[in-house]
């Protein structure tokens, strides 16, 4: 017999605080799909991704509705399409990413990643197609996701390929004019790159993962807020000692939702399981922020001083009660941070407290980088670079994740307002200072070679 | 063996489940299952016994009424049906729980719904305390809801009706009760 404490506290996690399964991502490998033949490459992806995923969406409804728990979003990952169309022309990798469009818009799904090139050590000729073809392709699809991870921990940071990526950002934002620069926001740069994340942009699947997985992204951060929120009513002397615990205790909850809804898909679709990324991911939505959750532990906003702190234990907590939940965690599993994707985020840009260094200051303690950062249309493809090689750097030196999706808005200055529209939401843009002042180290290029691993302070 | 089922109810006072118990030991009787529960001052308890094959079943029910009649208590008993399910088929088990202000016909409007989809109630608790505190009106159903049924019109019907009567519901399987606070 269950308790009325339990069932009680059940019911206000999903009655008042968003308690959902964020994301359910069917990883499809397409290595089986390979042809020197471009029409037949196509045929076989649009057939493999149509025979694996056409249920994708019934059975997350299916089992959403069975368990009263909602899948908010059904996406699809696929093998990193530089590797598997590696022989294709940049002209014909566009062709690629409008079937991966095509394919997505049929079963019913928003996003679909993997239009990837892993260039960390250096550049295929497939990987340079697909670098090339990424800002036609983005700025021409709806739901293809592309990412490129261009540093590792154990490879360094290869900065031709960070040079060549703010030029690629510069053109997919110029292609994309029209709608403030959205291809954008579908482009994710990383520093070791996860084969298992499940959150767009940056999904993909890994080459070492199996021929299909599901893997699943938790419940946003709205249920860790009103937690701490809860707590402190109760007991106002709590320190941060016993709030990270009420955080962990949260993440607990939340991934055993995860891994329980997941397993669920899985099984329909007979399909094994794969992860649960343990992320806090907002969306723009009241209440669904991860920016409130620092306003809950006492400051004034996100990007003041003490955020990195409070970003630091908030993702720490987040991190051991979901390790504690499930025996298969991944993915990113950590607090994000996207500007335009948090309300409170994007207010606190806004009013100017949570400045272009603060954020990077941050993305130093959590799982994910500059996220949905909007600058100013004519920032230099060299300062955007650099911008990158800096955030890179922080996931080299420190053997985590880190990626960047900056979105360069053409024709708006600093202090406007770009947007984006849906779960990518509207962001202030923020200055960049000292532009045009990096180029010179950005031409230099090369690689810059993997830490020491050893002496780490 | 038969199988008996003995109800008793009434004012609550120390020693009832020790009179009903004495007597079904005096009648080697075995008791296999008790539930009991006691609803503001009023004791209510059920008893499944196996009873001797020597045993009078009519005899049985004049000692228990002799014992418990002069408690103030007033119990039934009848021989347990051997049948089939309350659900025939396979079922799954959820929690259906509401809050919201007390008001006449809440019980009978939610479980109107649940009998139109075949849904068996198999633990039921309720409080209704009166006044705006939601959490001092509340239903916490633990129902068997038949495998065949579509999940989302029983969960669209109960929201209606839940909606007429200005109750908050939730419809959810027990695995994620059990998932988030168990180990």
């Amino acid at each position: 017999m269950l308790t009325d404490r339990e069932v009680l506290a059940t019911f206000e996690m999903l009655k008042n605080e968003h308690l959902d399964v964020r994301t359910v991502t069917l990883g499809i490998s397409l290595l089986d799909c390979v042809s020197d033949d471009l029409e037949r490459f196509k045929g076989n992806i649009q057939n493999k991704i149509q025979r694996l995923a056409r249920d994708l969406v019934a059975a997350c409804d299916e089992v959403g509705a069975r368990f009263g728990i909602p899948v908010v979003n059904k996406r699809v990952a696929v093998s990193p399409i530089a590797v598997a169309g590696c022989c294709f022309k940049a002209s014909q990798m566009v062709e690629v990413a409008r079937t991966l469009d095509h394919a997505a818009r049929e079963i019913g799904i928003d996003f679909i990643g993997g239009f990837t090139a892993l260039v960390e050590k250096g550049f295929t000729e497939g990987d340079r197609a697909l670098i090339d073809a990424i800002p036609e392709s983005l700025a021409t699809t709806e739901r293809v996701c592309a990412s490129v991870n261009v540093a590792s921990t154990h490879a360094g940071i290869n900065m031709d390929a960070v040079s060549l990526m703010g030029l690629t950002m510069k053109q997919a934002a110029g292609l994309s004019s029209n709608a403030d620069g959205i291809a954008c926001a579908k482009l994710c740069v990383f520093a070791n790159i996860p084969q298992d994340i499940p959150f767009m942009a940056g999904a993909y699947l890994g080459v070492g993962e199996p021929d299909a997985v599901i893997n699943v992204g938790v419940s946003g951060p709205g249920v860790v807020k009103k937690a701490i929120d809860r707590a402190r009513a109760v007991n106002a002397r709590m320190d941060l000692g016993q709030l990270s615990e009420v955080i962990k205790h949260t993440a607990f909850k939340v991934t055993r939702v995860g891994e329980l809804i997941g397993r669920q898909v899985a099984q329909n679709l007979a399909v094994p399981f794969g992860v649960v990324d343990v992320s806090l991911a907002p969306t723009p939505n009241v209440g669904d922020s991860v920016g409130e959750i620092f306003q809950s532990l006492g400051l004034k906003s996100i990007g003041v001083p003490g955020s990195t702190a409070v970003l630091a234990l908030i993702n720490d907590a987040v991190k051991k009660g979901g390790a504690f939940a499930s025996s298969y965690v991944g993915g990113l599993s950590g607090a994000f941070i996207p500007v335009s994707e948090d309300l409170n985020i994007a207010e606190a840009a806004r009013g100017g407290i949570l400045t272009l260094a603060k954020l990077e200051a941050l993305t130093s303690v959590c799982s994910v980088g500059l996220d949905m950062v909007a600058l100013p249309g004519d920032v230099s493809a060299d300062t955007l670079a650099a911008i990158i090689a800096d955030e890179m750097a922080i996931g080299v030196i420190n053997k985590k994740t880190t990626a960047t999706r900056l979105i360069p808005v053409p024709g708006k200055k600093a202090g406007e307002r770009a947007f984006f529209g849906g779960l990518l939401g509207e962001a202030t843009i923020m200055p960049v200072p000292n532009d045009d002042a990096s180029g010179e180290f950005i031409s230099l290029g090369g690689r810059i070679p993997a830490p020491i691993q050893s002496l780490i302070n | 063996m038969k199988k008996v089922v003995i109800s008793v109810l009434g004012h609550d006072r120390p020693g009832i489940v020790a009179a009903v118990s004495q007597t079904l030991l005096e009648n080697r009787c075995n008791i296999e299952d008790v539930s009991q529960t006691i609803l503001q001052t009023e004791f209510a308890g059920i008893f499944i016994a196996g009873t001797d094959e020597n045993c009078q079943l009519e005899d049985l029910r004049i000692r228990l009424a002799a014992k418990l009649n002069p408690m103030g208590l007033s119990v039934l008993m009848k021989e347990v049906e051997e049948g089939k399910p309350a659900i025939s088929g396979s079922a799954e088990p959820f929690v259906i729980t509401t809050l919201g202000p007390d008001r006449l016909g809440l019980v009978a409007g939610i479980t109107e719904v649940l009998l139109r989809f075949g849904v068996n109630i198999t633990n039921l608790k309720a409080v209704f305390r009166g006044g705006e505190d939601p959490r001092r009106n509340v239903m916490i159903y633990e129902v068997d809801v038949p495998s065949e049924t579509n999940h989302q019109d029983l969960r669209e019907a109960l929201q209606g009706r839940a909606q007429e009567l200005s109750l908050d519901i939730s419809v959810q399987h027990r695995d994620i009760f059990e998932a988030i606070h168990r180990i």
